[in-house]
């Protein structure tokens, strides 16, 4: 079982290169907040649907919708489960395939924790050197931003001769705030008229390309100012 | 030298060639049901023992004997002679399996370098024949030719004598079927028969296990003693009959014998008539139906695949012949007379990639089979069978042949017409600049498809109207567009299938160019006459495939492992597939199979390919 939701990931990312990702993290000033994460995968539906139909493929067994369900509930188990995460939802869409998934956390290392632990119990695997590092760092007037290790090798699997579709599958990364932000790390990032979110948008094969390019720092105004 | 002389040298020569060099076929045991013979291995002298091993039909004959002691050998230096054939074989019968490969034998210490693990067998080889065996396998070296074969009693048959052997001795089900815990099935205990009471007087209230005791087999133990003396016996047998009965396949098929004969680079035998024992689902009817067993058995009696494969510069020809006994060749004549309908040929477009037509008579090949098989299902008695016949000899009478056939006339084609962009609708986020809030929105979208095209000739155009026009009031996805019915989201709940109904024919096809511009035909687009003709005038099947625009391009995404398997073979090549076929009669079709291709790769190469992809068809 372990490899099913591996390969579940692995599915989604790898064949289906036009796929349309949005991270979107709100940060309360006490550290608390939460995330929304929605993977997007119409504009592949027939390939999504073709692949679905196989019992197997690359040796793997292909997961049916009624095995990504079951997946997907006991993530949501599990997550919930986990010591400063609350409120877990994943909405699923199987026609358009969009799943969106979202989480309230009381601080952004108990979210990453959460996070690892989920996925470590879910695979059985204890030593899963993508979840080594932390994506987020936040020191209640800077958070420090890039792109999970497990997102970005599975971005990195895509294949290279779909690059029409890379172009066109996009990565988006907003990060909301209650206070407005003085400084952005990254010049790639827009900050939104009322000056409390912060976008970067790539493309899947600039993604590839560079896996740093969404890495973002991002200051906020401080008190004393 | 005068002609006369030059032409008998040659003749003494060709006679002295096939006499002297050629006999590793005569060590090819009757029982083989498929065989593929490579009359010129000189062919393959240059492909590495690693990359011959990569075959699907070699690796799976005797994997285990290329280990990685052969790693870097070529066939060149494995003590093969080149000047004979190499008979690959395989057969299953209701005791045994059989699969091996004979060939010639030049220089045997170099041969033993590759079959290195192999012991002489002393109590079966004689001063002729010598026999040599490894754990699953034996290599038996009889003059200058060698049958390396494995043997393999059925699991049906070592159940049986397991079975019987087991209740013969007293001991119980070892199956505890009804019990309300399974339990591990290694410890099945056999008691011996008669022991129980010696126990009993014994009264040492110590019970022996089986399990425990080394002179008592379990049900499992018992069962791996007797596939090893049925395994023995087997090989023995067969043994027996191939080197001191010196029966062997040619001399006990004289039509093989016959293909042998065939100057071609390779030839290929597939006996269905006794391919039939192997059929898995005709177990109840060898037991509970024998007799209907038996005429099943004499109506595929004479059905056999000849096949002769020739190897030219650039090309690879099969030349096929599917022969038939009295019954069976009956209703295939009358099914493939048929009339090839012109139609079709307008809706394949002169850029298809690849294409085939199939021309079939559905209803004479009913009327047939009904006239020559419902006699032999009739003379049963039982009442299962009787009811059935009653059932068919009702409905033979009341449903409407005219209509049934008239839909159904069994005449189709199809047509793979590259890849397109088609329209289909996606979700995507849009954001609002004020606070980078997102929402969605509906947006049109493309996606590349492979475009299929698939039509069945049809006299009741009425019919399928009719179906249509029903359901289109039961959903609104089903829409007359006038000359043609479009079913929305039916491909993958993303795409549309257009369906024409019109000049004889009833098409479904995803290319809605087709549907909306040529709902007549391609006219000038369409094949070119040509390659029309070739389509007309082959028998009841014609095939042809550009492999690079078609195989390259394939998308595997919709084929199961099987196919992908099949399609991975043919990959990387470039060059045209054909397959023509003759008409049938009641005796035979010939089919010819030929394959041109580009490249440096050898014939022989593009040859193992070829006969990979076959083996993986029909295994």
């Amino acid at each position: 079982m372990k490899k099913n939701l591996l390969f579940l990931i692995l599915l989604i990312f790898s064949l289906s290169s036009c796929i349309e990702i949005l991270d979107d993290l709100t940060i309360h000033t006490d550290g608390s907040g939460s995330l929304r994460y929605n993977i997007n995968l119409s504009s592949n539906k027939i390939k999504v649907n073709s692949i679905l139909a196989l019992d197997s493929l690359d040796g793997q067994k292909v997961p049916k919708i009624e095995d990504i369900k079951e997946k997907v509930q006991q993530f949501i188990k599990t997550l919930d489960a986990q010591n400063g995460i609350s409120n877990v939802k994943i909405e699923e869409n199987y026609t358009d395939f969009i799943l969106k998934f979202s989480c309230d956390f009381t601080n952004v290392l108990l979210l990453q924790e959460g996070i690892k632990a989920t996925i470590s119990s879910m695979t059985k695997e204890k030593n899963i050197s993508e979840l080594n590092h932390n994506w987020i760092t936040w020191d209640g007037t800077k958070l420090s931003r890039s792109i999970p290790a497990i997102t970005l090798n599975k971005v990195k699997e895509l294949n290279q001769s779909d690059l029409e579709q890379l172009k066109q599958g996009t990565y988006t990364s907003i990060s909301r705030f209650d206070k407005a932000v003085e400084k952005i790390g990254n010049p790639a990032a827009s900050l939104s008229k009322n000056k409390l979110a912060v976008m970067i948008k790539t493309d899947t094969y600039s993604l590839k390309e560079n896996s740093s390019i969404l890495e973002n720092v991002i200051y906020l105004i401080s008190n004393k100012n | 030298m005068s002609f006369k002389k030059q032409l008998l040298f040659s003749g003494f020569l060709l006679s002295f060639l096939i006499v002297k060099a050629q006999n590793s076929e005569n060590l090819i045991p009757k029982d083989a049901v498929t065989v593929f013979s490579i009359n010129n291995i000189n062919l393959f002298q240059k492909i590495s023992l690693d990359e011959l091993i990569s075959y699907d039909f070699m690796n799976e004959v005797h994997q285990e004997l290329f280990d990685g002691s052969t790693s870097g050998s070529t066939l060149k230096d494995s003590g093969l002679d080149f000047n004979q054939k190499l008979n690959i074989f395989y057969g299953k019968a209701q005791k045994s399996e059989i699969s091996g490969f004979s060939f010639g034998v030049k220089d045997q210490q170099k041969l033993f370098t590759v079959f290195d693990d192999f012991d002489l067998i002393d109590k079966m080889s004689s001063e002729k024949t010598k026999v040599y065996g490894s754990f699953f396998n034996n290599l038996i070296i009889r003059e200058n030719s060698a049958l390396l074969i494995r043997v393999e009693p059925t699991m049906d048959y070592i159940s049986e004598m397991t079975d019987s052997i087991w209740y013969a001795r007293g001991n119980e089900s070892p199956f505890d079927y009804f019990g309300d815990e399974i339990e591990e099935p290694s410890i099945l205990d056999e008691k011996v028969f008669g022991e129980e009471e010696i126990i009993v007087e014994q009264e040492t209230n110590l019970f022996p296990d089986a399990s425990e005791d080394p002179n008592v087999k379990n049900y499992y133990e018992l069962r791996d003693s007797v596939q090893l003396v049925l395994q023995q016996a087997q090989l023995k047998l067969i043994l027996n009959e191939l080197l001191v009965q010196n029966i062997n396949l040619p001399s006990f098929d004289s039509r093989f014998a016959n293909q042998l004969t065939h100057n071609s680079e390779g030839v290929f035998y597939m006996d269905n008539a006794r391919n039939i024992d192997k059929a898995s689902g005709l177990w109840y009817f060898q037991t509970v139906l024998p007799s209907l067993y038996k005429d099943i058995q004499e109506l595929y009696a004479g059905n056999v695949i000849l096949g002769d494969i020739f190897l030219k510069d650039h090309a690879v020809q099969f030349d096929i012949t599917a022969e038939y006994g009295v019954g069976l060749g009956a209703i295939y004549k009358e099914m493939n007379d048929s009339k090839f309908d012109k139609n079709i040929l307008k809706y394949i477009p002169n850029n298809s990639s690849g294409y085939f037509s199939y021309n079939v008579n559905m209803r004479k090949a009913y009327e047939k089979a009904y006239e020559i098989i419902m006699p032999i299902l009739s003379e049963e008695k039982n009442a299962q069978i009787a009811m059935n016949v009653l059932a068919i000899e009702l409905m033979n009478e009341f449903i409407n042949k005219d209509a049934l056939f008239g839909t159904y006339k069994g005449s189709m084609f199809g047509s793979f017409n590259g890849f397109k962009k088609i329209k289909t609708k996606k979700i995507e986020f849009f954001y609002d600049e004020e606070t980078f809030e997102y929402g969605e929105r509906v947006a049109e979208a493309e996606e590349e498809m492979p475009i299929f095209t698939y039509g069945i000739t049809i006299d009741r155009k009425d019919i399928p109207e009719k179906v249509l026009k029903h359901f289109g009031r039961l959903t609104s996805k089903i829409q007359n567009k006038g000359n043609y019915w479009v079913f929305e989201n039916a491909i993958f709940d993303a795409a549309p299938l257009y369906m024409i109904n019109r000049n004889g024919l009833f098409i479904l096809t995803n290319d809605e160019d087709l549907a909306v511009n040529h709902v007549d035909g391609y006219g000038k687009d369409k094949i070119n006459r040509k390659a029309g003709k070739k389509a007309k005038k082959s028998g009841f099947m014609y095939a042809n495939i550009n492999v690079a625009e078609t195989i390259n391009r394939f998308p595997m995404d919709v084929l199961n492992d099987r196919q992908n398997e099949i399609i991975q073979t043919l990959k990387g090549k470039s060059g045209s597939l054909e397959l023509i076929s003759s008409k049938t009669t009641s005796k035979k079709t010939d089919f010819k199979f030929e394959y041109i291709f580009q490249g440096d790769d050898t014939s022989g190469k593009h040859l193992l390919d070829l006969i990979n992809s076959i083996y993986i068809i029909v295994k």
